[in-house]
């Protein structure tokens, strides 16, 4: 859930010779990306954060996930709707990307089930919890770990050059 | 306007996943067969450790003091009570943890992006191959 889904249409129009003004949507979806990436990556270390942080910020990340796809709806609306094209890497992030949100809506909704630290504090206790959950949770998180870097790879070339200009690395030029 | 049209979408795809999950978590726990307790084989939860024992076993076979024997196979291990650990949180001796994530997730990006240089490359060389094979013959 962290890289863009798609090349930020205000980034899109050439113009070889000047630098290019990045537009603030490319930005936001650059660096919002970068810190879901963290976050997540943070959240999975479990044994690093302990309970506290890793169950905050998995509720974060739930937030975080729905403001992702709204930013992402355009691409996820235009991609299904050329489904039935014969183009297929689109098609691959479409299937990666769908079993991801999935992934990632059951490994939070599990998460919030078997709270032990943030939902008491929020004085919620829900009670008749079973394994299942527990094992849900555990399984999810596993699937999203595989899903989550091929996720943002598949879009590496917009992360680097977008990477690129916001950072200002410059390729290394050969000596001739 | 548009955000919050696109965020209602969203949170109606969202709720449909919730629907699903709290479905699958409501059958699973009256499946009769084996379905549940194949998930939650070795599993730790809240404190207690939960196995499923093999077929044909009976937990009386397991000499451990503190097991409780469930229906369904299932033993219950406890295993240090109710610590939830809030006082090991960020330190450094368990970094290694994060470095593992780290390792995954990077090991996993460099694979996919090597297979998508490779694959570009094949294609483009085929694509070269294909526009040489059809240029007309140089005359001497």
């Amino acid at each position: 859930m962290t890289a863009s889904p798609l090349a930020s249409p205000a980034d899109a129009a050439p113009n070889p010779g000047r630098r290019r003004r990045i537009a603030a949507r490319t930005r936001l979806d650059f660096w919002f990306d970068a810190v879901l990436l963290l976050g997540y990556t943070l959240a999975y270390s479990y044994g690093f954060t302990g309970i506290g942080i890793h169950e905050w910020l998995g509720l974060g990340l739930g937030v975080a996930l729905l403001l992702h796809l709204t930013l992402h709806w355009d691409w996820v609306i235009r991609t299904t709707r050329k489904l039935a094209s014969p183009r297929g890497h689109d098609k691959l992030i479409w299937l990666v990307n769908l079993a991801l949100l999935i992934g990632m809506t059951l490994c939070v909704l599990s998460g919030i089930l078997i709270s032990r630290v943030a939902l008491p504090y929020l004085g919620i206790n829900l009670t008749r919890i079973g394994p299942f959950w527990s094992a849900l949770h555990f399984r999810t998180a596993e699937i999203t770990l595989g899903l989550v870097p091929v996720h943002v790879a598949l879009r590496w070339r917009w992360l680097v050059r977008i990477g690129r200009r916001l950072l200002g690395w410059r390729p290394a030029r050969r000596p001739r | 306007m548009r955000f919050l049209r696109h965020l209602a979408a969203v949170a109606l795809v969202v709720a449909a996943v919730v629907a699903g999950g709290l479905a699958w978590g409501h059958f699973a726990d009256h499946l009769p067969s084996g379905v549940a307790q194949r998930v939650i084989k070795g599993v730790e939860v809240r404190g207690q450790k939960i196995e499923v024992l093999p077929a044909g076993a009976h937990p009386g076979s397991r000499p451990q003091p503190g097991i409780h024997p469930r229906p369904g196979g299932r033993v219950v291990i406890p295993n240090g009570g109710e610590s939830l650990g809030l006082d090991s949180m960020f330190q450094a001796v368990n970094l290694p943890v994060l470095r593992d994530t780290v390792e995954i997730e990077a090991g996993a990006i460099a694979a996919v992006v090597i297979i998508d240089v490779a694959r570009r490359k094949l294609r483009r060389a085929r694509r070269a191959r294909r526009a040489r094979g059809a240029m007309p013959p140089v005359a001497l």
